[in-house]
């Protein structure tokens, strides 16, 4: 049949056939396989990419065999592109500290010791994630007061809807440092001020899933409920509510997103005192580049955490609800 | 509450409504005038504050007449649909003056929207240079490559499942990173000029567009496939005729995401090296100079790009996907 | 609620208070970059416990790339900041009326430095060339220095072209610049940490070029100045800082750990410490904190002619700084 690819496949279910090809079933029929193969490519392209990238640099050796330039390339000290394993090792030194020497490799590597100091990786983590989170609530609970405002006053649908489209096209980065230093004169410091920034950037997914949502119950539900003379309150309630449910989770997911990026924007202007942020900018500075990349991998691993955490909580929402979606 | 279906014609509030703006403007006027002057400015006493306030709730009132008003005719009513957010904006821009002025805040910090104005008006030149480094170098061809690319991967993706089974996660994952980050690197690998920033807007604008697609492609009916089986369609008819128009709603989405994305992408490149020229350049190296009247001109035409570019997406979107049930009218 | 958010904050400005005399009286410093050793005698200072014996509660507020000190002054976030006299009158003339009431720094740092191979030998040869500069209003003595040498700097035929300068060495190391700024006690040693050997390297040293500008001044604002109180205040302030600086300049090493101690950011390594403080006292050597009438009367010739497309400052300043914080001091 021809038509086959054009239809959405199905994960085949697990260890449900015999024979020989259960095996590769098992690896390619679903995502495993072919996530590890295409993970596999780009690693293999990276590592080949290292030597032309990093050719030119002065510390680099202009002849010798081809095998002797791979491995200088590997493991520069300031490369353009850092390999793969000078980025992990980077990692494990910079959040459990130094490899201790009288160890043979593997055992060391996977000793840890963690001490809570500026130089560690977890503690900039930290610091990147607590600004986050305050400025997702923040930005959450701005974005759902909103939307409830603009469904239910007309004035404010006509009039503040197009603006809140219009007030992210205005470049918060660019403002970001005016932000700090105008926060900053009237005493507010640290935390708050990143967090401003982040809210400002996740408030709008919410507002746009949330008004979405909230219009989202059928008419013939809200006549149902002008029928039982129900007030606007329990119309909210028991109607607008549980149907804008779905919407909120899948916009906070995209929200909790945005608002890392906006605390680590919030970081690079604040002199760079403590974050990620404040980690890619003095790596910049230094030219420490594994440092960056380090870095950039320590923001991939806590977006993957926070829209994790929103998930999980949305299932438990579900469940707790009877699994009305 | 939503009011019961709006056909019915109601313009009994729009005469009271225009009076009140009229007393309003009249109002914001003498207002403007006062704060300039010298005994005011800087030093405004309680009273003055209390008239902005009274000049505030009259504004709302007569604002909420308006929204509320449904004249008859489909052309006022448009009208009206463009009034109320201008004159909200307007107002929001008389508020920014007055309180600017009114209290002195220093021009460091926050210059007043008249200062702006006439820096923008003053500077036209340097900003319509920066306008061609930052938005038609790098902007839009970033925006254009990138969503290109994620929409081709994405049917690439569909003709072949094993590279989708495969890629999504990982588009997934990509696509909530903080892409912002590489900045940095980009302009060690490109180079200072508009290479590096396009760069930057390609890695930013093209996993939204991957993952956006993907999910459009799927979101045609049982029914319809079926339909298209029946006529015996191949896959690329059925893409073509059937499952891309399907998917457009999905594909608009991810463009205006990846618009405003574009915009904030290249300024923030920017920050990290440029030639002497482009509005990130511009916006950082001027609050280094105390110029904060042309950073937020520079920002004032940051906006009124994201919004344009915005709405012309929007009413592309329209045009192309007029079937599509959210346009029905209420 | 936008709308009154703002106001509310807005307004707030206009009422900020001056800060609250304690038991110990309060300062607020503004560095004007991140923390190094190029701020040692500030962090020795409050870490030795100069500032507390002087009755004096500081604190440091580390700069970046996107914070000017002016700004964060005239928004009263601070009480003084260090600053480069160049940047400081453009901000005099902008309005916010800095005052400089000491000059820790007596010797210029910064230079520029290129590559041998670009056929670089002097001042001559720039044209053509791409140069990287740093802006933010640390560009204003390149700005002269090239208007004394006639070369035009707005990209056009038979000028130099000029980048923006990120806060890394990587252009010159990657050949998208000929030359780059550099501050001898930090950048140039990255350039040489890189891997490039000093004798492939030309450097210009602005002090060398006659278009020395003062550098690291400590500066407070007009307005505050008037109140007796706060000129004894800074004049404790600034005599303690010297204190600091003496310190480092004794103990070098101990100063550069104290430094990193401070580092919030543990991107600073003890040797590029350790090194940038001895460069950093050579700058320092002979400064008791008076300013030097001569030194300022040279960096506001080299401004005032720089004219161009762009001037730095346009007229004679008048009362950009005073002697009053250092006399109360009791500094010679």
């Amino acid at each position: 049949m021809t038509t086959e690819a054009a239809l959405p496949t199905r994960p085949a279910p697990h260890g449900a056939r015999g024979g020989g090809r259960a095996a590769a079933d098992i690896l390619f029929g679903g995502q495993t396989g072919p996530v590890l193969v295409i993970v596999g490519v780009i690693l293999a392209i990276w590592y080949a990419a290292c030597l032309p990238m990093n050719s030119g640099l002065p510390s680099m050796p202009a002849e010798g065999d081809l095998a002797a330039r791979y491995q200088a390339a590997w493991s520069l000290e300031r490369p353009v592109l850092p390999s793969p394993h000078q980025i992990v090792m980077e990692l494990r030194v910079s959040t459990c500290g130094r490899l201790p020497s009288d160890q043979p490799f593997w055992s060391a590597f996977f000793s840890c010791e963690i001490r809570w100091t500026p130089r560690n990786l977890l503690f900039h983590a930290w610091t990147t994630l607590s600004s986050t989170l305050v400025g997702f609530l923040m930005g959450g609970l701005l974005g759902v007061v909103l939307a409830v405002l603009i469904v239910h006053i007309k004035t404010l649908e006509k009039s503040l809807l197009p603006w809140i489209i219009a007030s992210q096209t205005v470049p918060i980065l660019a403002v970001a440092p005016i932000v700090i230093v105008v926060l900053g004169s009237l005493g507010i410091t640290g935390l708050i001020p990143k967090s401003i920034i982040s809210a400002y950037l996740c408030f709008f997914p919410v507002t746009i899933g949330m008004v979405k949502g909230l219009t989202s119950p059928h008419p013939i539900d809200l006549d149902l409920m002008r029928t039982y003379d129900a007030s606007a309150w329990a119309t909210f309630w028991k109607l607008r509510w549980p149907a804008a449910l779905p919407f909120l989770f899948a916009s906070l997911k995209v929200a909790i997103a945005i608002s890392l990026v906006g605390a680590i924007v919030g970081e690079l202007p604040t002199g760079a005192q403590a974050g990620l942020g404040a980690r890619l900018l003095t790596g910049s500075y230094y030219g420490q580049t594994v440092q960056i990349w380090a870095a950039l991998i320590a923001a991939a691993a806590l977006a993957a955490l926070a829209v994790a955490a929103v998930g999980l909580a949305e299932r438990i929402t579900v469940a707790a609800l009877g699994g009305r979606r | 509450m939503s009011a019961p279906a709006q056909t019915r014609n109601r313009t009994d509030g729009i005469p009271a409504a225009l009076v009140g703006l009229v007393a309003v403007a009249a109002g914001c006027l003498w207002a403007l005038d006062a704060v300039h002057r010298p005994d005011l400015a800087g030093q405004a006493p309680a009273w003055f504050w209390g008239a902005i306030v009274a000049i505030w709730l009259a504004a709302w009132w007569a604002t909420d007449r308006l929204a509320r008003a449904v004249p008859p005719a489909p052309a006022a009513r448009r009208m009206l649909d463009l009034l109320v957010p201008i004159l909200f904006g307007a107002f929001l821009l008389f508020l920014w003056e007055i309180v600017t002025v009114g209290a002195g805040v220093p021009l460091v910090l926050m210059p007043p929207p008249s200062a702006i104005g006439a820096r923008l008006v003053q500077s036209l030149p340097i900003l319509a240079e920066d306008f061609v480094q930052t938005v038609l170098r790098a902007v839009i061809p970033g925006w254009a490559l990138g969503s290109g690319l994620g929409i081709a991967i994405a049917v690439l993706c569909d003709r072949l499942p094993f590279l989708r089974r495969g890629l999504m996660p990982i588009g997934n994952f990509v696509s909530a990173l903080p892409m912002i980050g590489i900045a940095p690197i980009m302009v060690m690998w490109f180079g200072f000029d508009w290479q590096s920033k396009v760069a930057v807007v390609v890695v930013m604008t093209f996993f939204p567009a991957l993952v956006n697609t993907v999910a459009g492609l799927s979101a045609s009916g049982a029914l319809e496939r079926d339909l298209m089986r029946s006529y015996a369609a191949d896959w690329a008819t059925t893409l073509l005729k059937l499952r891309l128009p399907a998917a457009m709603p999905f594909v608009f989405n991810a463009l205006k995401i990846n618009s405003t994305l574009a915009l904030i992408g290249a300024i923030v490149a920017e920050f990290f090296g440029t030639p002497i020229l482009g509005m990130g350049f511009r916006i950082s190296t001027e609050v280094g100079r105390m110029s904060l009247d042309m950073v937020w001109a520079e920002i004032a035409v940051a906006a009124v790009t994201g919004s344009v570019f915005y709405g012309l997406l929007a009413l592309a979107e329209r045009r192309i996907t007029f079937w599509h049930p959210s346009y029905r009218r209420r | 609620m936008n709308r009154t958010l703002l106001a509310v904050g807005i307004a707030a400005f206009g009422l900020t208070a001056a800060t609250a005399a304690g038991a110990q009286e309060k300062v607020t410093l503004q560095l004007k970059w991140v923390t190094q050793a190029q701020f040692a005698g500030y962090y020795v200072a409050k870490d030795k416990g100069f500032y507390k014996e002087a009755g004096l509660d500081v604190t440091v507020k580390p700069g970046g790339p996107d914070i000017a000190p002016p700004q964060v002054l005239a928004g009263g976030g601070a009480d003084v900041i260090v600053e480069w006299m160049p940047a400081a009158l453009a901000a005099r003339e902008k309005g916010v009326p800095l005052v400089n009431i000491a000059q820790p720094f007596k010797r210029s740092g910064m230079m520029l430095t290129c590559r041998k191979d670009s056929g670089i030998k002097s001042s001559a040869d720039f044209k053509g060339k791409t140069l990287g500069v740093w802006f933010f209003g640390n560009e204003y003595p390149f700005m002269a220095w090239m208007s004394r040498l006639g070369i035009k700097t707005d990209g056009s035929a038979g000028g130099v072209k000029v980048i923006k300068q990120g806060f890394n060495v990587d252009p010159i190391l990657q050949k998208q610049a000929e030359c780059i700024s550099t501050m001898t006690y930090n950048e140039y040693w990255q350039v040489i940490d890189a891997g490039i050997k000093a004798d492939d390297l030309v450097t210009f040293k602005y002090a060398d070029q006659g278009v020395a500008t003062m550098e690291d001044g400590l500066y407070a604002s007009e307005e505050k100045l008037k109140d007796p109180k706060f000129v004894e205040r800074m004049g404790k302030f600034v005599k303690a800082s010297m204190k600091g600086w003496d310190w480092a300049r004794a103990n070098p090493t101990e100063a550069a750990k104290i430094v990193l101690d401070n580092d919030t950011t543990g991107a600073q390594t003890e040797k590029h410490q350790v090194r940038m403080m001895g460069e950093i006292n050579k700058l320092t050597d002979g400064s008791t904190g008076k300013l030097a009438e001569a030194d300022y009367a040279q960096t506001v010739k080299t401004l005032l002619t720089a004219g161009g497309e762009a001037p730095v400052i346009t007229k004679e300043p008048k009362g950009a700084w005073t002697a009053a914080v250092t006399d109360a001091a009791g500094i010679k």
